[in-house]
C-alpha cells in the first residue's frame, strides 16, 4: 500500500486509479463491524435504509412498526468499553406517537436528493409524507390508492422534483413536491408496483417493478411505458454486437415503440452523455414513420401496454441501477436476479449463483460505484455477487432474520443492512491499524492455553 | 479466496484435530472424554491450520442429526471457544449457524431426537453463550448479537450467573463501605471526645478507689472471733476444712451494716455504671479502632494503647470490688433473698399433712394387699437383679426365643407362674371380715383358675409373600403381577426360572415346591379317587398306585418320556453352546494378542491399542449403549395400545417400509455405528 502511495506522489499511477484499488480493497475486506453499532429504536422489521446524498452522513432508516429514525454514522453519540465500541443513537425517531406519524408501517424512506432538509416516507397507510428534518413536521401529505410499496426520487433530476410513488395499486403515482399534487398516474402494470428506480443518467426516465413480474421504463415527459423487459430477449456479454442490434432494429421497436438510445452505437453515447433523450425522440419518430403496421394505429404508450413481457416469474421485488446508468439489476420472487442492459432492453444472461431471495417483500439491493459488486439480501444473510460474472464473492452473515434492505455507503466503503431481526447492522473494511491497536489496548482478548 | 484456499490445502495436509473430533463427540457419555478433549487441545494449540480445520470438522458435527453428537460438540467449541482468538474469529462469522443448531431456535430446524439431550443441548448453549458474551461479547459482535437476539427477541431465559454474582459483590461491597464510612464517623467522633471519655471513666475509677478506701478504714479490724479454733483435730474432713477456710475468708470481706451503707451505695452506683456502661463503650472503642481504616496512624495507635490500659484499669477495679464482696448479682439480689427466706419458713409449714396422711393410709394397709404386692413385685427382688447379672447374655437370648409373646394386659402379671388356690367368697373388699362371713373353705381350685387365666389371642394373619407371575413380557422383563394362584395375563403361576421360562413344564406332574401346582395335582386326584381311595395325604396317594387311572398313567408316562428325552436334549445343546463360545472366546483372545504383538505400533501404543479395542475393535459385541440406541424410541404400554388401535387401518407393510426408510437415513447418518 505505502509503495502504491511513493507510486502516486511519483505520478506513476492515476490519482483516480490509486483512490479505486484502495476502495476495491477495502471493499474486499468488509466484515461485521465491532466498533460501529446502531442503536435502533425500532420495534420492527427494518424496511428501508439510505444514506443522504450530500454529506453521505445521515442514515434514514424506515421500520415496520411506523418509526423513522435518522443516525449520523460519522460521529458516535457515545462510546463503550474505553472507546471500543461506538454507539450511534437516532438523533431524531417518528413513530406512532408523533403527530404526523405514520399509522402502519413504513415500507420505504428516501431523503431529498439535494439536501437533508426533507426527507419521504412511504407507509402502508397508504400516505407519502414529505418531512422537514430540522423542525420534525410533516409539510405535506399525498393519499395514495393502496399501501405504498415503495418511493424513489431521482439523484438528478434538475428540472423536476418529483417523488415516484408505487403501491398496492396498478397506477404509478409521481407527486410533485413544488405543487403538493400528483403530476403523473403511469398505469400499465397488472398488479401492484412492488419497486420504483430512476435512472441514474437520465432524469426523466423511471423504471418500475410490479407484482405481475414486468419490469417497465417510463418516459415522463411522454405517455405511456417505452421499453417492456423480457427474459426472453438476451444477449451474450455486456453489450450488444452491433451487428445483430442493427438486424434487431426494427422487430424491437414494434414491440417497445419509444425507446431511448438502444440503437445508439457506444462512441454515440460518449460523444452526447446528456443526450440521450433527445436522440431517442428523434429515433423514436423516424422509426414510427419507416417502421410498424400494427402498432402505429395505437398510441405508443398504449401499445406498450399490450405487452405481456415478463422479467421475472412472479414479482419483481427490487431494482437497483448501475451508478453510470446503462445496466439494471432486478431481483424477482422466483430468487433470481437478472442484469439488464438498459441500452437494448436485453437480458445479459449472467448467471448469479444460486440464492433465496425474500417473496413478499420489497428488497433493497446495493450496488458499488464501479458497477463491481451487487449487494442482495438472501433471507438471513446477504450476499455479495460480481457483477459480470454473477459469482459470489462473499456472503454476510450476522442477521438472525430476513434482511430487508442493505445500503452501500461508497464514501466510506461502509455497507448498512437492515433485518426482520429489528436491527441495523454495520459492515465495515476490517483495518489493520485497528487492529493492532486494539491488540496493544486489551489484553482480554487473547489467547489463553492454560493446558 | 486466499485464505479458503489456503485452508483447503492445509486441510488436506494435517487433519489430526477433525478425526479427533469426530471420536470424541461420538459417545453416549454425557461427558467428554479428558483423554481426547486433552489432545484436541494440544493438537489445536500446535497450528493455526488445526483450529481452522476443527471449525470445520465442529461445524461438520453441529450439522449432524442426533443431539448427543452436538451437544459433545458444543463441550469440545466451550473448550476451544475459551482458549483460542484464532478459533473465535473464524468460529464467530457463522454465529448464527451454530445458535440455530445447537438453540434450534428456528421453527424449520428443531433440534433433533433425542428430546432430553436436546433440551440439555438447549439449555447448555444458552448457558454457555452468557459466559462467553460476558468474557468475549466486547469484541466480538457476533456474540453480542446473537446473545441479543435470544435475549431481546425470542426472550429465552438466561441463567444470569454472572449479573447475579456481581449484583451480590456490589452489594457486599456496599455494605462493606457503610461499615467503614461508619467506623470513619465514629473514628472522627473520637478524636473530639476521646479526652472526656478518658476523664468520665477515670473519675468514676476514682471514685470506687475512693470509696473502697474510705470502707476499709472504716472497718478498721472485723470481727476476729474466727480465731484459730483448738477443736482443729475434728475437722479432718477436707470438704469441712474447705468450708471453714471459705468462711474465714468471707469473714476478712468488709461487710455491709447501717454505719456503711452509704458509702457502698455510692460505690455500688459507680461499680454499676463502671461494668455496664463504661467497660462495653471502651471495649467497642477498641474494636472500632482495630477496624477502622485511616490514615491517622498515630493517633488510633496512641487512642488504641490508651483504652487498653484503660480497660485493664477497669478490669482491675472490677477484680478488687469483687473480691470486697460486691458484685453485682449481690447488689440486685439481697431483697429477694429476704423474701425467699419468709416463704421457705411457710413452706416447712406445710409437708407436715401429706406425712401424717401417708403414714395414716400405710397403717391402714392390709395384709392381703401387702402380700400382693410382694407376689407382684418378685422380679425387683435384690435376688433377682443378682441372678439377672448372673445370667449370660446367651441364656438370655434363649429364654427370649422360647418366651411366648402376649399382648400386654393387666391381670397378665398378677397370676403369672402362681399355683395357690383363691378365696371364692370374695367382695370385692380386701378388709377381712368386715361385711359378713367369709369362708375361707370356698377356694377355687387352681386348675380352674389357670383355665380361666388361658390366654386368649385373636388369630392374626401371617403375611404371605405372594409370588409375582415372572412370565416373560414382549417389551422385556417379566411380569410383576401378584396373584395367588392365576394370573389372568399368564395363566396358572408356576415356577420359573430366571428368564422367565418355566422350570416345570407338565402342569399335572406338579412335583416340584410349587404350592400351587400340587394343589391343583389334589384336586385331580380328588375326582378322580373321590370314592375309592381313602387317602390321607395328597403325597402318599400316588396316581400310579391306582387302578384306575391306569390309561391316564400310560399317557402321562409317555409324555413325561418326551419331555425327558427332549430336555436331555436341549441340556446337550446347551452345553455344546457354552463350549463353543468358550472356544470362541479363546480364539479372539488369541487373536487380539498375535494383533497386538504383530503390528509395528503395538509396542508404543500398547495401553492405546487396550482403549481402542475396548471402543471399537471387540467391544461391538458387549452391546454398548451407541448413538443409535439412544435414537431408539421405547416402546411404551401406550404406543402398544395405539399401534394395536391402528393397525385395522392402516396395513402392516406401508408402517414396515416406514420405519425401514427412518432406519436406512440413520445408517446413511451413522455409517459406521448401526
Amino acid at each position: 500500500m505505502w509503495g502504491e502511495v511513493r507510486d502516486r506522489e511519483a505520478g506513476k499511477i492515476f490519482p483516480s486509479f490509486f483512490a479505486s484499488r484502495v476502495r476495491s480493497r477495502r471493499v474486499a475486506a468488509l466484515q461485521l463491524s465491532n466498533c460501529k453499532e446502531i442503536v435502533s429504536p425500532h420495534r420492527g422489521a427494518i424496511n428501508t435504509i439510505q444514506v443522504d446524498l450530500t454529506e453521505r452522513r445521515y442514515l434514514l432508516a424506515g421500520a415496520s412498526d411506523a418509526s423513522v429514525a435518522i443516525y449520523d454514522i460519522q460521529h458516535a453519540s457515545e462510546h463503550e468499553q474505553n472507546g471500543l465500541i461506538a454507539k450511534h443513537r437516532g438523533l431524531l425517531v417518528v413513530d406512532k406517537q408523533h403527530e404526523y406519524g405514520h399509522k402502519f408501517a413504513i415500507s420505504s424512506a428516501i431523503w431529498y436528493p439535494v439536501d437533508t432538509g426533507l426527507f419521504i416516507t412511504g407507509s402502508f397507510d397508504h400516505d407519502v409524507k414529505v418531512w422537514d428534518t430540522n423542525t420534525v413536521q410533516a409539510i405535506m401529505d399525498f393519499k395514495m390508492p393502496g399501501k405504498v410499496y415503495s418511493t424513489a426520487m431521482s439523484s438528478i433530476a434538475t428540472t423536476h422534483m418529483l417523488v415516484a410513488g408505487g403501491s398496492a395499486d396498478v397506477q404509478v403515482r409521481l407527486c410533485d413536491i413544488a405543487s403538493g399534487a400528483f403530476t403523473h398516474t403511469l398505469s400499465g402494470h397488472r398488479d401492484g408496483v412492488m419497486s420504483l428506480e430512476w435512472s441514474s443518467s437520465n432524469e426523466f426516465v423511471l423504471m418500475s417493478g410490479g407484482c405481475d413480474g414486468a419490469i417497465r421504463f417510463w418516459d415522463i415527459r411522454r405517455a405511456g411505458c417505452f421499453l417492456v423487459l423480457d427474459q426472453s430477449r438476451s444477449q451474450l456479454g455486456r453489450r450488444p454486437p452491433i451487428s445483430e442490434s442493427a438486424l434487431k432494429k426494427v422487430p424491437v421497436t414494434r414491440t417497445t415503440a419509444g425507446k431511448i438510445s438502444a440503437r445508439a452505437t457506444t462512441s454515440q453515447k460518449r460523444l452526447h452523455p446528456g443526450s440521450g433523450s433527445k436522440n431517442s425522440t428523434i429515433q423514436t419518430k423516424g422509426l414510427n414513420l419507416t417502421g410498424g403496421s400494427t402498432a402505429q394505429r395505437l398510441h405508443p404508450g398504449m401499445s406498450s401496454s399490450l405487452n405481456r413481457a415478463t422479467s421475472h416469474y412472479g414479482a419483481v421485488t427490487g431494482l437497483k441501477a448501475t451508478a453510470d446508468g446503462m445496466y439494471l439489476l432486478s431481483s424477482g420472487s422466483d430468487s433470481r436476479l437478472r442484469l439488464w442492459d438498459v441500452e437494448s432492453g436485453c437480458n445479459t444472461l449472467v448467471n448469479f449463483e444460486a440464492m433465496r431471495l425474500q417473496t413478499s417483500k420489497p428488497l433493497q439491493l446495493a450496488v458499488t460505484q464501479d458497477s463491481a459488486l451487487v449487494f442482495v439480501p438472501c433471507m438471513a444473510s446477504v450476499k455479495a455477487y460480481h457483477v459480470w460474472s454473477g459469482l459470489t464473492f462473499q456472503t454476510f452473515r450476522g442477521h438472525y432474520e430476513s434482511v430487508n434492505c442493505c445500503y452501500f455507503n461508497w464514501h466510506d466503503q461502509e455497507m448498512y443492512t437492515g433485518s426482520n431481526d429489528r436491527k441495523i447492522l454495520v459492515w465495515s473494511p476490517n483495518l489493520l491499524a485497528v487492529n493492532e491497536m486494539e491488540a496493544d489496548d486489551k489484553t482480554a482478548d487473547q489467547d489463553n492455553w492454560s493446558d | 479466496m486466499m485464505s479458503t484456499e489456503l485452508t483447503a490445502v492445509t486441510r488436506g495436509a494435517a487433519a489430526t484435530t477433525p478425526r479427533l473430533i469426530e471420536k470424541a463427540t461420538n459417545s453416549t457419555a454425557s461427558e467428554l472424554d479428558t483423554r481426547l478433549l486433552k489432545a484436541i487441545k494440544l493438537a489445536a494449540r500446535s497450528n493455526d491450520d488445526e483450529i481452522s480445520a476443527a471449525v470445520d470438522a465442529l461445524m461438520d458435527q453441529m450439522k449432524k442429526p442426533h443431539s448427543q453428537v452436538r451437544y459433545l460438540t458444543v463441550l469440545v467449541i466451550d473448550e476451544l471457544f475459551m482458549r483460542s482468538k484464532l478459533f473465535r474469529t473464524i468460529f464467530v462469522v457463522n454465529f448464527d449457524q451454530f445458535l440455530s443448531l445447537s438453540v434450534g431456535f428456528r421453527k424449520n430446524l428443531p433440534l433433533p431426537p433425542p428430546s432430553t439431550i436436546a433440551a440439555n443441548l438447549r439449555s447448555k448453549t444458552i448457558e454457555l453463550l452468557e459466559k462467553w458474551n460476558s468474557s468475549f461479547g466486547v469484541h466480538y459482535k457476533q456474540l453480542r448479537l446473537g446473545f441479543d437476539y435470544l435475549k431481546n427477541t425470542l426472550r429465552y431465559n438466561f441463567p444470569n450467573r454472572i449479573e447475579s454474582a456481581s449484583r451480590l459483590q456490589q452489594e457486599k461491597r456496599e455494605r462493606e463501605l457503610r461499615t467503614k464510612q461508619i467506623l470513619l464517623d465514629k473514628f472522627e467522633n473520637l478524636k473530639e471526645n476521646i479526652s472526656s471519655i478518658k476523664s468520665d471513666i477515670q473519675s468514676t475509677v476514682d471514685e470506687i478507689g475512693q470509696c473502697l478506701e474510705i470502707a476499709n478504714v472504716r472497718e478498721g479490724n472485723p470481727l476476729d472471733f474466727n480465731v484459730e479454733d483448738n477443736e482443729f483435730e475434728e475437722l479432718n474432713s477436707l470438704s469441712l476444712r474447705q468450708i471453714r477456710l471459705e468462711s474465714l475468708k468471707e469473714g476478712e470481706k468488709v461487710h455491709e451494716n447501717s454505719e456503711n451503707k452509704a458509702i457502698f451505695d455510692a460505690l455500688r452506683e459507680s461499680y454499676r455504671l463502671l461494668i455496664s456502661k463504661h467497660l462495653p463503650s471502651v471495649q467497642e472503642w477498641i474494636s472500632v479502632l482495630v477496624r477502622v481504616d485511616t490514615t491517622d496512624n498515630k493517633f488510633r495507635d496512641m487512642a488504641l494503647k490508651e483504652f487498653i490500659d484503660l480497660r485493664n484499669l477497669i478490669l482491675l477495679v472490677n477484680k478488687r470490688c469483687t473480691d470486697c464482696g460486691i458484685s453485682l448479682d449481690v447488689i440486685v439480689a439481697p431483697e429477694e433473698d429476704g423474701d425467699l427466706w419468709e416463704e421457705g419458713k411457710v413452706e416447712a409449714y406445710m409437708p407436715d399433712d401429706p406425712i401424717s396422711s401417708t403414714s395414716k393410709s400405710e397403717d391402714s394397709f392390709t395384709e392381703p394387699a401387702s402380700q400382693r404386692r410382694h407376689d407382684v413385685v418378685p422380679p425387683f427382688d435384690n435376688k433377682s437383679s443378682v441372678s439377672k447379672l448372673l445370667i449370660s447374655e446367651s441364656v438370655r437370648e434363649k429364654l427370649l426365643a422360647v418366651a411366648p409373646v402376649l399382648t400386654w394386659s393387666p391381670f397378665l402379671l398378677d397370676k403369672w407362674g402362681s399355683r395357690n388356690d383363691v378365696l371364692a367368697n370374695q367382695r370385692g373388699l380386701e378388709i377381712e371380715g368386715h361385711w359378713g362371713r367369709v369362708d375361707p373353705d370356698a377356694v377355687i381350685p387352681a386348675e380352674k383358675i389357670a383355665e380361666f387365666n388361658v390366654h386368649c389371642t385373636l388369630y392374626k394373619e401371617q403375611p404371605v409373600e405372594i409370588r409375582p407371575c415372572l412370565a416373560p413380557l414382549k417389551k422385556g422383563g417379566l411380569c410383576q403381577r401378584r396373584d395367588l394362584k392365576v394370573c389372568p395375563f399368564h395363566g396358572t403361576i408356576v415356577p420359573r426360572n430366571v428368564d422367565g421360562n418355566p422350570i416345570e413344564q407338565s402342569p399335572l406332574f406338579g412335583v416340584s415346591n410349587g404350592q400351587p401346582s400340587e394343589e391343583v395335582e389334589e384336586k385331580e386326584q380328588e375326582k378322580e379317587l373321590s370314592t375309592e381311595v381313602n387317602h390321607i395325604e395328597p403325597k402318599q396317594a400316588e396316581p400310579r398306585e391306582s387302578p384306575h387311572s391306569c390309561k391316564k398313567l400310560v399317557e402321562d408316562l409317555a409324555k413325561q418320556a418326551v419331555l425327558n428325552v427332549r430336555q436331555r436334549d436341549t441340556d446337550v445343546k446347551s452345553v455344546k453352546r457354552a463350549k463353543l463360545a468358550q472356544v470362541r472366546k479363546h480364539n479372539e483372545a488369541i487373536l487380539r494378542e498375535a494383533a497386538i504383538a504383530s503390528t509395528s505400533y503395538s509396542e508404543a501404543f500398547a495401553d492405546c491399542t487396550k482403549a481402542a479395542s475396548l471402543d471399537i475393535g471387540f467391544g461391538v459385541k458387549a452391546k454398548k449403549p451407541t448413538l443409535a440406541s439412544m435414537l431408539k424410541k421405547k416402546v411404551t404400554a401406550r404406543d402398544r395400545i395405539s399401534r394395536r388401535l391402528l393397525s385395522t387401518k392402516a396395513d402392516d407393510a406401508s408402517s414396515r417400509r416406514f420405519t425401514f426408510g427412518e432406519d436406512s437415513k440413520y445408517r446413511e447418518a451413522f455409517p459406521n455405528q448401526w
